[in-house]
């Protein structure tokens, strides 16, 4: 007997263990002193400083507690609702509604979360706050319908009509006869509807917009770095959980010990005690936020500019937060700031009928929404500080004279390389090729990105970057679907510099911004750019044509291009500066990437090419790079 | 009992909303050309055509239902054991254990498995302890070993949950029965503990299947960028490439994969309750 014991105790132990091991040990990393996730360097408190002095992660913990109270509280009672009059209504009504009831439960998320998605763009609702509070309430109600149901079937269906022949409304009925007897599956339905609501991903990633992010979304755009903010994020959401978990589950025994006599109050208490609590850390955070937004009065913005707000729709991790901040001091507003993964979602959302006041796309991006007529012209008077661009970018063949656009970032794509094991004559004499050398098979990255990655493939065969022969992209096709299924790749995004600061594998083509931070991180890696040639690359601010209030976004691309802001910008990031004063002070003998070979861009380099847009290649290579990755 | 039916009515409006239309907006992007408006219209078949003609696309539907058919798998042989162990515990034990069991899921889905990244990767936790053991390290995140544990790690309390639920119901009398008429311990289980609580199991596939096959959030943490299932290529087409109509055709694909999956199932369960009766 003692054995089998042993044996339960065992087993039941292991899965808790495997249940709690990782989020124990997020718990223990988020108290670390380093970056690391695996070696613990002492104890410190700085991720959770970094934290609560950031905006973004306060505003999520607060937009994913609002929406959670909200929905819970409307789905419960319109689910409620809902069920009691489905109970009482014709067999057919029922059966019908409890069907459509059951596709959001049925369906994949994503399915659902794809619906909303075409649903609010074909009403042309601008994604944000109440597009993701909506659509919550929306996936919530099936869930509260589904727990009070079975309740009211067991329900004498007389007791209604009994109550009301004696004299009560039927609101009277409903609330004092129905909804007691059914008060278990009510408060079950209510639980479940806020724990949907507050792990929610999928839904809310395709429905909100415009800055609004929950705690979901706001950890799957960081966690392609790492971020020991998340654990510290992740901690604090732990500790809620626990504790309102707690609460609710002990209260009861504790009253019951006390024995107190007043039972029936103890069963709302415990429900009142957790509510209070989640009130309670809402106001705490609300405070929160609005003590770390700018005092400044916003009247002088409004009477300046027409409005007090700025939204800004940049690439992920590329800005120092602080420029914003000092902005919003400066000016009195507030800045909305969105961030995308790739030129492709950012027009899509575009498309979707999205405004933003700032863009910052890449080159052949703006090429295509000039083309479509996305983009206005900017206020030169508004902008003195375009003398200081760097001398290349004044000839950009997609906007020559920046009518349009103002560079923020540039550089190139090269080979970062560990310089211990990578021959650098293998790197000289094939290039790109370097990639299909069998040497080196398993210890590469490849990019998740299709223009990249055929950009290499192009140049190694010899062709322009901008081809859109079909024979050549299909000659690319296949060199990528070799290296691809020979060389045992990992094909990944922006955890590669990560990856490779840590010295995980031997090479991979990456932006030199990236490859300075690499450099600057891990000294065993070298940055090499293939006489082949490669991407000469810009990003840059552009200002749409249905901006709310482009006069604040002239403002603020001339706030830009002040020595000051680039020169923390460039800091920060590690991309290429675009003024010339701070280019030349940080390569230059005393500047900080003074011997990092990333960080200036080649330029002159005739074989270097920059990207235009062609509907065409775009199309045949999205395609075949899907299948590239599929083939691997 | 007219004041209690019209209480529905606000519902019945809000689900042709906010169900209704959506789904029949995916049916509808799903069937027409893109880049269309209301009034060009230009209905096609051609968004199946490409996915049913591409052995690319077949392949990876066919991969995500190998992993989440690995995945129910793995959750069943040992959701089982742990249900049937927390079933059999005493009442205050049993509660303690569930709730045990049901507060990670409390816990966001992405924070859950971000954790593993930091004990999975190249030089992370498991291969600093090979490393110390003397063994060769381990590439273990970015492969699809990850991406079904991940799974499996999200996904099996719900089996546990289900199972152990449906165990607990099981009236114990029945168990005496069959001792009385002389069945030992293993024909017990198999001739009335198992059979009683397929239920359990059966609710518990669909609550593991489903999202499993659909997941496009595990397979991108744990299989890496590269890492392609079928959520993720529907992710893909609205997000990255933006071509809803292909995107579309691709979810109602898959809505009508899982849809049909879930009748057999019940089916099953159907026919099991059928013959138990007999």
């Amino acid at each position: 007997m003692n054995h089998r014991k042993l044996l339960r105790r065992f087993l039941l132990g292991t899965i808790l263990l495997f249940f709690y091991f990782p989020i124990l040990y997020m718990l223990i990393f988020s108290f670390n002193d380093s970056r690391s996730l695996t070696s613990f360097d002492g104890f410190s408190l700085r991720w959770y400083e970094k934290m609560l002095h950031d905006p973004n992660m306060l505003e999520a913990i607060y937009y994913t507690l609002v929406t959670a109270v909200v929905a819970t509280v409307v789905s419960t009672a319109v689910g409620t609702i809902t069920a009691i009059g489905l109970s009482k209504s014709r067999r057919i009504v029922r059966e019908v509604v409890s069907q459509i009831n059951n596709l959001p439960i049925m369906n994949p998320e994503i399915v659902t979360a794809v619906g909303f998605m075409l649903f609010y763009v074909s009403l042309r609702i601008e994604k944000g706050f109440l597009t993701m509070l909506l659509a919550h309430i929306a996936f919530c109600i099936p869930y509260v319908i589904l727990s009070v149901m079975p309740k009211l079937r067991s329900l004498d269906d007389n007791l209604a009509e009994a109550a009301m022949d004696l004299g009560a409304t039927p609101w009277q009925a409903m609330t004092k006869v129905i909804v007691p007897q059914i008060l278990p599956g009510i408060i079950s339905g209510a639980l479940i509807a806020f724990t949907m609501s507050f792990d929610d991903f999928t839904i809310s990633y395709f429905v909100t917009g415009n800055g609004v992010k929950n705690i979901s979304t706001l950890v799957w755009t960081m966690s392609k770095r790492i971020n020991p903010s998340i654990n510290a994020l992740s901690t604090i959401i732990v500790l809620m959980i626990t504790i309102t978990l707690l609460l609710v589950n002990l209260l009861p025994i504790i009253k019951e010990k006390t024995k107190t006599k007043t039972t029936r109050i103890s069963k709302h208490a415990t429900g009142i005690v957790a509510l209070c609590f989640v009130l309670f850390i809402t106001g705490g955070l609300y405070w929160l936020k609005s003590g770390t937004k700018a005092q400044m009065s916003s009247e002088d913005a409004i009477a300046r500019f027409g409005s007090d707000t700025l939204k800004i729709y940049n690439v992920g991790e590329y800005i120092d937060p602080e420029i914003n901040t000092a902005f919003e001091t400066q000016y009195g507003v507030k800045i909305i700031y969105d961030t995308f993964d790739s030129n492709e979602l950012m027009y899509t959302k575009l498309q979707g009928g999205e405004r933003y006041d700032i863009l910052v796309p890449s080159d052949y991006m703006i090429e295509r929404l000039l083309k479509e007529e996305f983009l206005q012209p900017l206020n030169h008077d508004q902008i003195p500080n375009l003398i200081n661009l760097a001398e290349p970018l004044n000839t950009l063949s997609y906007d020559p004279d920046h009518t349009y656009s103002v560079p923020y970032f540039w550089g190139t794509v090269g080979i970062v390389y560990n310089k211990n094991n990578v021959d650098i004559e293998d790197l000289e004499k094939e290039g790109y090729n370097i990639f299909k050398n069998q040497k080196y098979k398993g210890h590469i990255y490849m990019y998740d990105s299709e223009r990249d990655s055929f950009m290499m493939a192009l140049k190694a065969l010899g062709y322009s970057m901008n081809t859109d022969d079909e024979n050549q992209l299909r000659e690319a096709y296949e060199w990528l679907k070799e290296a691809v299924s020979t060389m045992d790749p990992e094909i990944v995004t922006d955890e590669v510099i990560d990856a490779m600061a840590n010295g995980n594998k031997d090479m991979a083509l990456v932006y030199s911004g990236d490859a300075t931070y690499i450099l600057s991180e891990n000294e065993d890696m070298g940055y090499f750019m293939p006489k082949e040639g490669t991407n000469l690359w810009s990003d840059a601010m552009v200002i749409p044509k249905n901006a709310p209030n482009p006069k604040l976004a002239n403002e603020y691309i001339n706030f830009i291009l002040e020595y000051e802001n680039s020169m923390k910008n460039t800091e920060f990031v590690g991309y290429a500066s675009t003024n010339d004063e701070v280019l030349e002070e940080c390569s230059g003998t005393e500047g900080i990437y003074a011997d990092n070979d990333a960080y200036l861009p080649r330029t002159g380099y005739e074989k270097d090419e920059i990207f235009h847009y062609n509907e065409k290649s775009r199309k045949m290579i999205s395609e075949l790079w899907t299948k590239v990755k599929i083939a691997k | 009992m007219k004041t209690f039916k019209r209480l529905t009515y606000p519902y019945i409006l809000w689900i042709a909303a906010m169900i209704v239309i959506p789904m029949l907006l995916i049916v509808l992007y799903a069937f027409t050309k893109q880049g269309n408006d209301v009034a060009t219209l230009q209905f096609t078949l051609e968004n199946f055509i490409r996915f049913f003609t591409d052995v690319d696309f077949l392949s990876t539907l066919w991969i995500s239902l190998k992993i989440a058919f690995l995945t129910t798998i793995l959750c069943i042989l040992i959701g089982y054991p742990i249900a049937y162990l927390i079933a059999k515990s005493k009442p205050k034990q049993r509660n303690l254990y569930i709730l045990l069991i049901t507060l990670p899921m409390w816990i966001n889905m992405l924070v859950r498995t971000y954790a593993w990244i930091g004990i999975l990767s190249d030089n992370g936790l498991i291969n600093y302890v090979l490393q110390l053991l003397g063994f060769e390290p381990q590439k273990l995140l970015y492969t699809d070993f990850a991406v079904v544990l991940g799974m499996v790690y999200n996904f099996i309390p719900f089996m546990i949950l289900q199972i152990e639920s449906s165990l607990a119901k099981l009236d114990n009398s029945l168990l005496d029965a069959a001792n009385d008429l002389g069945a030992d311990r293993f024909h017990r289980f198999m001739r009335v503990t198992l059979p009683l609580s397929l239920p359990g199991v059966i609710s518990g596939i669909t609550l593991v299947f489903l999202p499993a096959v659909s997941s496009f959030v595990i397979p991108k943490l744990m299989g890496g960028g590269g890492y392609m299932l079928i959520g993720n290529v529907i992710e893909n087409q609205f997000i990255t490439v933006g071509e809803w109509n292909f995107g579309s055709a691709i979810s109602m694909i898959m809505a009508c994969i899982i849809m049909i999956s879930m009748y057999i199932t019940r089916k099953l369960d159907k026919s099991d309750d059928a013959m138990a009766r007999k």
